[in-house]
């Protein structure tokens, strides 16, 4: 069950992911002013991902990667409410290193959730079987965005995903929720005997 | 479970002011010209969908206090069709054909209506435009507001073919205007950069399509003035006429090739020339003035193959209407730091080797300034319009540049520009003013010693300044 909420929520993740970052680059356009800028932009997402990533790795171990992926999932709803009003190009590198944070946050935690999920045996099997319910979403979602972006403007599609993004943090956190009580009771039921 | 309640609430709240500054953002309509120099959030864009429409915005805007701009085709550059907070006036959508009287030769269409529009409809009956840009992608509206010229060397500008025109004035009334009717409005409306209220409809005369023959020489800078009074304005059979001048280092401002349009002796075989043409594949040229944005040597093939490729076009045919809808795409020019910007100078013709020299030597210091293009053309001296350009029978040049768009790329410009502008002065000349408002304020009194009247009488009929521009609020 908490696994099967695990991949929902990262299919949602993805979904919303996928969503923004085709049409991302229209938004850039707007903002941006020349290839350097683009450059600079996903550089700065690069190298901010890779700075943070030990940082990740041993908080994931410390306060666990369920709490880290719902971290994500909100921040990354907030983020969002950002992008449709950015105005200067600092404004996007700053979201832009913001974002490299987050998206360290999200590929590490992916992982080692996985890592600490998946029955070493089986791995092949489960982790295709990840990707595929998660590509899945991901494809889904590009599709009908693009269509979406025809009616809506693209400052509608980052305040879609941003709800998703909300939507998989709830489901997140009843993943969380549920997996307390249930250790709460399975601590009773081994205090009883 | 409060917590999930206090993040909802805290995230409810910031989708809230976000998606209402948002909307605010979006609310003002950011817009920017042909010249990408200037972009500009703007009140609104109110899209002329009929006369009542035009009406009701210009009551409202009386309630309100807004001002108004009028926009066509925007290809004007110095921001004459907005400015900052006001309303902007879409005319594109205002395009219809009201009239065509083919035996008077006469049209009357919606001032949002292109050239193209026109050509396509009088094209069948055998007419053709009198006068009009070299291009057709303009709108009547902007043109009779700028008073255009073009290729044709026989009527003076656009206000020479003008019947009369309707204008929804500032108050709100519709008047008919015409060098009868309103005379006293008529040459500051025209060449009066929407600043006198909104052209409704205009009524222009036409002219028979004909067809020309090409003749293409190449000469020597010092031979063009005499070349062209005895060979182009002294021989009636030429209807149309331009040139070019070369800016490629190894030319620069010497060599040049000229082009006539000749009244073809075989009129008869008209109907096989008479499709309209419509743009071709443009990757050649384009890819050619590509070349010669970036490095000299690109300026000095483009020049060699512009100058082979006109002598080749020598001796075709072909008609008005299609000597008059040349390509524009392949000008097409994206970049998202630089831009290209016009400029055009007038010269009386006698004046011209003396000014090339003037300017040569002006632009020889100026290695930074990437200057693509000068095309030449005739207008004939006309003082009909209260701005007019044309004080002499003149050699109007256009240059075409390519800068960064940033505020050191307009410094840069505006200080060679203001030097070109200084010596073509010098040269008894003037200025046009549809482009971005690099010349300096005493430039502008020296090359329109009737601008003080212009902006008194709008003054004057305009107390509110109702209508407004960037080129009215710079120079004001
Ligand atoms: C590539 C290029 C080539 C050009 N070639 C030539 C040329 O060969 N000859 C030439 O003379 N000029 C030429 N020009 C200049 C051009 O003619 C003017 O910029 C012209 O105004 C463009 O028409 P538009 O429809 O884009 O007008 P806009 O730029 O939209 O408007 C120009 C002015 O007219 C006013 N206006 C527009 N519609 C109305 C209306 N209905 N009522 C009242 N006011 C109105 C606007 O407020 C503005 O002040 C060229 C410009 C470019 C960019």
């Amino acid at each position: 069950m908490t696994y099967q909420r695990f991949i929902l929520s990262q299919s949602i993740i993805f979904m919303a992911s996928s969503m923004i970052f085709p049409f991302y680059i229209l938004l850039l356009r707007n903002v941006g002013d020349s290839y350097s800028q683009f450059g600079w932009a996903y550089g700065l997402f690069a190298l901010t991902s890779a700075l943070s990533y030990p940082l990740i790795g041993k908080l994931s171990d410390r306060i666990g990667d369920q709490n880290l992926l719902l971290f994500y999932s909100l921040a990354m709803a907030v983020i969002l409410l950002l992008f449709p009003i950015v105005t200067e190009v600092w404004q996007v590198y700053i979201l832009q290193m913001t974002m490299g944070v987050l998206g360290a946050v999200q590929k590490n935690t992916e992982k080692t959730t996985l890592a600490r999920k998946v029955e070493k045996v089986k791995a092949g099997g489960t982790i295709g079987r990840y990707h595929f319910w998660t590509s899945f979403g991901a494809a889904i979602a590009i599709i009908v965005t693009g269509y979406l972006v025809d009616f809506l403007t693209i400052g509608a599609i980052f305040y879609i995903a941003s709800l998703l993004y909300v939507v998989s943090g709830i489901v997140l956190w009843k993943n969380n929720h549920s997996e307390k009580v249930k250790q709460i009771s399975e601590q009773k039921r081994t205090a009883d005997i | 479970m409060w917590k999930v309640l206090l993040f909802l609430f805290i995230y409810c709240g910031l989708f809230g002011s976000s998606f209402y500054v948002y909307e605010q953002t979006r609310s003002q309509p950011v817009v920017a010209d042909a010249g990408r120099l200037l972009p500009v959030a703007v009140k609104s864009i109110e899209k002329a969908d009929g006369e009542e429409t035009l009406k009701r915005i210009v009551e409202k805007a009386n309630e309100t206090g807004d001002k108004l701009t009028i926009a066509g085709m925007q290809h004007s550059q110095g921001g004459q069709t907005y400015y900052p907070e006001a309303v902007m006036i879409d005319m594109k959508s205002y395009n219809k054909i009201i009239k065509f009287d083919p035996v008077e030769k006469t049209i009357t269409v919606q001032s949002g209506a292109t050239w193209d529009d026109i050509q396509r409809h009088i094209n069948p009956y055998g007419l053709a435009v009198k006068v009009m840009q070299s291009q057709n992608i303009f709108t009547i509206g902007g043109s009779l507001s700028v008073n255009v010229h073009g290729r044709d060397i026989r009527n003076d500008s656009l206000i020479d073919t003008i019947e009369s025109f309707r204008l929804l004035t500032p108050r709100g009334e519709i008047l008919n205007v015409s060098r009868q009717e309103h005379a006293d409005l008529f040459p500051y409306i025209v060449g009066g950069y929407g600043l006198f209220g909104v052209v409704l409809d205009v009524t222009l005369h036409l002219t028979d399509d004909e067809l020309y023959e090409k003749k293409t020489i190449t000469m020597n800078y010092s031979e063009y003035s005499s070349y062209f009074e005895k060979e182009v304005k002294g021989n009636p059979a030429v209807k149309m006429h331009l040139a070019r001048i070369s800016v490629a280092p190894e030319t620069f401002l010497r060599e040049m090739y000229v082009m006539d349009y000749i009244y073809a002796d075989n009129q008869n075989e008209l109907s096989k020339y008479n499709d309209l043409k419509e743009e071709r594949i443009v990757a050649l040229p384009k890819f050619l003035l590509g070349l010669s944005r970036y490095s000299d040597w690109g300026k000095n093939l483009f020049w060699d193959t512009q100058k082979k490729y006109m002598g080749n076009d020598s001796g075709t045919y072909e008609t008005r209407n299609n000597v008059m809808r040349s390509d524009t795409n392949f000008m097409a020019y994206e970049s998202s730091i630089r831009t290209e910007v016009l400029q055009e100078y007038f010269v009386p013709v006698d004046d011209f080797p003396d000014y090339i020299d003037d300017l040569r030597s002006a632009l020889e210091k100026e290695e930074e300034f990437n200057l693509l293009n000068i095309t030449i053309r005739y207008v004939e001296k006309s003082d009909q319009a209260v701005l007019s350009y044309a004080k002499e029978d003149m050699f109007a040049l256009v240059l075409l540049i390519n800068q960064e768009k940033s505020g050191k790329g307009i410094k840069r410009s505006e200080a060679v520009i203001q030097k070109m502008i200084d010596v073509t002065l010098d040269h008894d000349g003037s200025y046009y003013l549809p482009y971005y408002s690099y010349p300096s304020k005493e430039q502008l009194t020296e090359a329109y010693p009737r601008i003080g009247e212009f902006f008194e009488k709008k003054k004057e009929y305009d107390p509110d300044e109702r209508f407004t521009n960037f080129f009215y609020e710079v120079y004001k």
